[in-house]
C-alpha cells in the first residue's frame, strides 16, 4: 500500500441480488442511508477502528481535507493521490461545484458519484475533462441529463457506466454513448424513458460484458439489437414486466451469456425453450415468472448450469420429478411455491448442492430424510415450513454446513441439540418461538458462529450466558426477548468481534450501556423500546464506540 | 552507528539518526534493512533520499515516532503540514502504517 496505489476495482453487485439495494432516493430514514454508503465506499477516514494506526497517506488526505479551499488545482499532482483525495471529499461529502474545479485535468480514472447529494449535471464538464484517463463513472441516483453526457464521448477509454435511478436519462443518452466502443459494464435500473429505438444504440458497443436494465418497464423488443454483442455475458431485465417469450427468441442468439436473470417477466415455458441453445449458462433467475416444472425440461441440457432461482412461480409437485436431470446446480431457490415433501425426493440425487431455499414450502420432518446425503450443502433455509425437531436429526450428518435458517418453525430446544456436531456453522437463525435457555446451551460447541438470530421472546439472562465464549460473532439479534436485562450484557462484552447488536424490546435500561464499552467493532445497535433515550446512545458513540454508524433509538 | 540507530540522510545531506524501530514503521525501509544482502544499507545503517528534503524527512521522522506512540496511548491528534503534499515526497516513498 502507499502513494503509488493500483486500481481497486469496486465488487459490482452480485449477480444474484437476493439483497436487492434499492436507491437512497426511496430511503426515509437518513441513517440507514450512511450505514449504506459507509460500507460501500472504501474510506481513508482516520477512524478505523482501533488498533489501526492512520498512514501518513490518510494523515496527509484529512489535513488537505480540512484545508481544502487552499487549493485551486490537483492537477500537478501524480492521478493517484488525486484520486485518492477526490473519493475522500466524496465519501466525507465536502465535495462542491467550487472544489470540484481543482480536479480538473486529473487525470482521474474512477468518478464515483452514486447517490452523492450535492451533484449536479454542470459537473459533468469537468468529469469529462479526465479525458482518455476515465474508466469508469457511477452517477447512479442523480439528474444528470442526457445533455450532460454529451462531453463524455472525450472519454474514449471508459469502461464502466452506472447511471442506475438516473430518471433524466432517455434514449437520447443512449446515443450520446454509443460511440464508446471500450465499454464493457452499462447499468440503467429503473429507467422509465429507455425504450426498444433507444437500445439500437448499443448495437455498436461490441466489447459489452454486462448489461443491467432491471425495472425498465419499455424495452420490450429491444434485445434483439444485441445480437451482434458476441462477447455480452450477463443480462439483467429482473422485474421488466414487458419483457414476453417473444424477447427470449433474441435472447438466444447471446451464446456467450453465462448469466440471465428474467425474474417476475411475462416469459412461460414457452420462452425458456428459446435458452437452450445457451451453453454456456451459469445463472438462471426466474423468480416470479409464470412457469411449471416443465420448463425443466430445457434447462436439463444446460449442463453448466450451477444457479437455479425459482422461487415465488406458482409450482407445483406437479412434472417435478424434472428436478433429477439438474446434476450440475449447485445453488436452488425454490421458496414460496406450492410444493411439498413430494418434491424433496427428486432433490435427493442433486448431490452438488451447496445452497437449497424452501422458505415457505409444505415441508414437514418426513421429507427432510431425502437432504441428508446432500453433504455439500453449505446453506439451508427452511424457514416458514413444517420442519421441526424431528427433521433436524437427519441434518446432523451435513458438516460443511454454514448457514441454516430456522426461523418461524416448530424447532425445540431438543433439536438444537441434534446439531451439536455442526461444528462449521457461521449463521444461524432461530427465531422460533419454542427456543429457550436450554436451547442456547446446545450452541456453545459452534466455535465458529458468525452470525446468531434468537427474537422468539423465551430466552433470560441465565441462557445467554452460554453465549459469552462464542467470539467469533460479529451479528447478534436477541430482540423480542422481553425478559433480558442488563445482566445478559455482562455476557455480552466479551464479544469483541460484533458489528451489528439488537436487543430491542427487552429490559435493557441506560444503567447496563456501560458493559457495551470494549465492543469497539461495532457499526449499528439497536434498543428500540427498551428504557434507553436516543441522548443515551449518542453519548454512547461519542465517548466509547467512534465506529457506531446506526442506532437507535435515534 | 549503534545497533539499534539507523540513520536517514535528505537530499540536502542532513542527517537524522533515528531509532531502528521508528525507521521499520516504513515499509520500504524496513525491507531495505531487513533484506539479505541486498542492499548496501544494510551493512551501515544508512539510508539515503535524493528525493526528500530536509524539512519533509523531518516531518516524516516525526510521523515514525507517533506512530509508534499510537498503539500505546490515546494520542490521536496530529498536526501535518500541507508541505508533505509535494509531488516529489508523494511520487518517492511507499508508506505502510501499521
Amino acid at each position: 500500500m502507499g502513494g503509488a496505489c493500483s486500481r481497486k476495482q469496486d465488487q459490482q453487485d452480485n449477480e444474484d441480488d437476493l439483497h436487492r439495494r434499492v436507491s437512497g432516493r426511496y430511503f426515509k430514514s437518513g441513517s440507514s442511508k450512511w450505514l449504506r454508503t459507509s460500507f460501500s465506499r472504501a474510506s481513508t477516514d482516520i477512524s478505523q477502528g482501533i488498533g489501526s494506526c492512520p498512514s501518513l497517506m490518510e494523515l496527509c488526505i484529512s489535513r488537505i481535507r480540512e484545508d481544502i479551499n487552499k487549493y485551486s488545482t490537483f492537477s500537478m499532482l501524480p492521478r493517484d493521490i488525486s484520486q485518492q483525495i477526490f473519493d475522500d471529499l466524496v465519501c466525507s461529502q465536502c465535495l462542491s461545484d467550487y472544489i470540484l474545479e481543482a480536479f480538473r485535468d486529473c487525470a482521474l480514472q474512477d468518478i464515483n458519484l452514486g447517490e452523492y447529494p450535492g451533484f449536479n449535471d454542470s459537473w459533468m464538464d469537468v468529469i469529462s475533462s479526465q479525458g482518455s484517463s476515465l474508466l469508469s463513472v457511477d452517477l447512479s441516483g442523480s439528474d444528470v441529463t442526457d445533455s450532460g453526457l454529451i462531453n463524455l464521448k472525450d472519454c474514449r477509454n471508459l469502461q464502466a457506466l452506472n447511471f442506475n435511478y438516473c430518471d433524466q436519462i432517455s434514449d437520447q443518452g443512449l446515443k450520446q454513448i454509443s460511440g464508446l466502443s471500450n465499454l464493457t459494464t452499462i447499468s440503467f435500473r429503473k429507467n422509465n424513458l429507455i425504450t426498444d429505438q433507444g437500445m439500437r444504440y448499443l448495437s455498436g458497443l461490441t466489447n459489452l460484458v454486462k448489461l443491467d436494465l432491471e425495472r425498465c418497464p419499455k424495452i420490450h423488443g429491444g434485445l434483439v439489437h444485441l445480437e451482434g454483442l458476441s462477447k455480452i455475458e450477463s443480462l439483467n431485465v429482473n422485474c421488466c414486466n414487458c419483457i414476453t417469450d417473444a424477447d427470449m427468441k433474441a435472447v438466444s442468439g447471446l451464446r456467450s451469456l453465462k448469466s440471465l436473470q428474467i425474474a417476475s417477466s411475462k416469459v412461460t415455458d414457452n420462452g425458456v425453450t428459446f435458452l437452450k441453445a445457451l451453453h454456456k449458462l451459469t445463472l438462471l433467475n426466474m423468480e416470479g415468472c409464470r412457469v411449471t416444472a416443465a420448463c425443466l425440461e430445457s434447462l436439463s441440457v444446460l449442463g453448466a448450469l450451477l444457479y437455479l432461482n425459482l422461487s415465488r412461480c406458482n409450482l407445483t409437485n406437479d412434472g417435478s420429478d424434472k428436478f433429477s436431470k439438474l446434476q450440475s446446480l449447485k445453488v436452488l431457490n425454490l421458496g414460496f411455491n406450492d410444493i411439498s415433501d413430494a418434491i424433496l425426493v427428486h432433490l435427493k440425487g442433486l448431490t452438488n448442492l451447496e445452497s437449497l431455499n424452501l422458505d415457505s414450502c409444505r415441508i414437514s420432518d418426513e421429507g427432510m430424510i431425502n437432504l441428508a446425503g446432500l453433504h455439500r450443502l453449505k446453506s439451508l433455509v427452511l424457514s416458514d415450513t413444517g420442519v421441526g425437531s424431528g427433521g433436524l436429526h437427519h441434518l446432523s450428518g451435513l458438516v460443511n454446513l454454514e448457514s441454516l435458517n430456522l426461523s418461524f418453525t416448530d424447532v425445540t430446544d431438543g433439536g438444537l441439540r441434534k446439531l451439536s456436531g455442526l461444528s462449521s456453522l457461521k449463521s444461524l437463525n432461530l427465531d422460533a418461538r419454542q427456543i429457550t435457555d436450554i436451547g442456547l446451551a446446545a450452541l456453545t460447541t459452534f466455535k465458529n458462529l458468525r452470525s446468531l438470530e434468537i427474537c422468539g421472546g423465551g430466552l433470560t439472562d441465565a441462557g445467554v450466558r452460554n453465549i459469552k465464549d462464542l467470539t467469533s460473532l460479529t451479528l447478534l439479534s436477541l430482540s423480542q426477548n422481553h425478559h433480558l436485562t442488563d445482566k445478559c450484557l455482562k455476557s455480552i462484552s466479551g464479544l469483541t468481534q460484533l458489528v451489528s447488536l439488537n436487543i430491542a424490546n427487552s429490559r435493557i435500561t441506560r444503567a447496563g450501556l456501560q458493559h457495551l464499552k470494549p465492543l469497539k467493532n461495532l457499526k449499528s445497535l439497536t434498543l428500540e423500546s427498551c428504557k434507553v433515550t436516543a441522548d443515551d446512545m449518542k453519548k454512547l458513540q461519542s465517548t466509547d464506540l467512534p465506529n457506531l454508524v446506526s442506532f437507535r433509538p435515534e | 552507528m549503534k545497533e539499534d540507530m539507523v540513520k536517514l540522510i535528505s537530499a540536502e545531506g542532513f542527517e537524522f539518526v533515528i531509532d531502528k524501530k521508528a525507521a521499520m514503521v516504513s515499509q520500504t525501509i524496513r525491507n531495505m534493512l531487513t533484506s539479505p544482502g541486498s542492499f548496501a544499507e544494510t551493512e551501515h545503517g544508512e539510508v539515503t533520499f535524493p528525493e526528500i528534503s530536509t524539512t519533509i524527512l523531518e516531518k516524516i521522522c516525526q510521523y515514525f515516532y507517533w506512530s509508534l506512540q499510537y498503539a500505546s496511548s490515546m494520542v490521536r491528534s496530529w498536526v501535518c503540514s500541507p508541505m508533505i503534499i509535494s509531488s516529489s515526497f508523494l511520487e518517492a516513498i511507499e508508506w505502510e502504517g501499521d
